[in-house]
């Protein structure tokens, strides 16, 4: 062997403990920020118009999901919210908040008419009535299923904007038990 | 006259002696300060990087857990170390008979320790014990019928109904404390609870 090769025999080792320890640094924090701090995510789907998605199939909305925000499964009335799917756990599904534990709600479309949301749940709909599989189909869902809060439209560009938290006022609880952290909607 | 030019003496002399300080400030700086503050950060980013690959960790493959409470008796006793792996909720491998950790449906920030009685399309006894008629019931897609194995004594889903799969975090397998009864964990004591599976 001579001294050259062992110079670059050298230099490969050398790269490699380097790309080992890079490596092992880089990817649990990136995983750890994408699981605990936000991430980002195309919106299927038109349960969700004309909020998401307006064009349908054409354009799919690309929305910023943040995961901070729902550390300690803090919601609001009105927040866009993606969560697992009852029905399916290896789907998630996005949709907005339309009332916490204690009130009640007047259904569309549900078996009972009026249900009261029990402790540690949440009732969800999709902006769409009618093309939405939400709460109205699986009932209240566990704040156990949060995933994320999304908070910005990110993609297309012309869609650049901030999700507000607005409940429709014909979708508002019939009784509320809690009042949200902005005061009454 | 003679006043003055003492004090312009005496601020010169002051003058000097902060000039000497300067060079032992710039010293310090080098060592005692920039050192310090070069630990913290190396010692805020020792932190956040364990942090994070203990967060994958437990995650995505596993860890230690303590339990409480006397529901899955005597299977696991209050306060036993057990491990649990959480790559089969991950590879949707979860069966019958498994004992689960999972968020408790009406409580987010808590766990509970619990068997699986039955999947999805499984038909499940599911009237209380008080009750007098028994009733069946399928098991909705997407959720599993979860009871503790001290029936007297548990809070499972003949009280809050299915659990969403979603809900489960990880699979118990292993006990590690108490040492009389180290290893893998039993079969249910309850026999099979679900007719015709």
């Amino acid at each position: 062997m001579t001294a050259g090769m062992a110079q670059s025999q050298g230099w490969v080792t050398r790269y490699f403990k380097a790309f080992c320890k890079g490596f092992f640094v880089a990817v649990p924090v990136a995983v750890t920020f994408l699981d605990r701090v936000a991430c980002v995510a195309r919106v299927e789907g038109a349960s969700m118009q004309p909020s998401l998605n307006p064009g349908g199939s054409q354009s799919s909305d690309v929305v910023l999901l943040n995961h901070w925000k729902v550390r300690n499964f803090e919601v609001q009335r009105g927040d866009i919210v993606s969560l697992v799917s009852p029905k399916n756990p290896e789907q998630k599904i996005i949709k907005r908040v339309i009332a916490l534990e204690g009130d009640i709600v007047k259904t569309i479309g549900h078996k009972n008419r009026y249900v009261k949301v029990p402790r540690g749940h949440i009732w969800v709909e999709g902006d769409h009535h009618g093309h939405s599989f939400d709460s109205n189909s699986f009932g209240p869902v566990s704040l156990g299923l949060l995933h994320a809060h999304a908070t910005h439209i990110l993609w297309p560009p012309e869609r650049w904007q901030k999700l507000e938290s607005v409940l429709p006022p014909e979708r508002l609880p019939v009784q509320s038990e809690k009042e949200s952290l902005h005061g009454s909607p | 006259m003679s006043v003055i030019w003492i004090r312009a003496e005496e601020v010169k002399h002051l003058f000097m002696s902060l000039g000497h300080l300067g060079p032992w400030w710039q010293s310090l700086h080098r060592t005692m300060l920039r050192g310090i503050l070069g630990k913290t950060f190396r010692l805020v980013g020792y932190t956040i990087q364990y942090a994070c690959i203990a967060h994958c960790a437990f995650e995505y493959v596993g860890g230690v857990v303590m339990c409480s409470g006397p529901s899955m008796e005597p299977t696991i006793q209050n306060s036993d170390i057990v491990c649990a792996e959480n790559l089969s909720r991950h590879f949707y491998g979860i069966q019958r008979g498994d004992i689960v950790i999972a968020k408790s449906p009406s409580d987010p920030k808590s766990n509970i320790c619990k068997r699986v009685i039955g999947l999805e399309g499984d038909k499940i006894l599911t009237s209380r014990p008080s009750d007098f008629f028994k009733s069946h019931n399928y098991v909705p897609t997407g959720h599993v019928w979860l009871e503790g194995d001290n029936l007297q004594n548990s809070t499972d889903s003949r009280y809050y109904g299915p659990v969403p799969y979603g809900l489960i975090r990880g699979r118990i397998f292993f006990k590690i404390w108490p040492l009389s009864d180290f290893g893998f964990l039993r079969d249910s004591p309850n026999g099979h609870r679900s007719p015709g599976d």
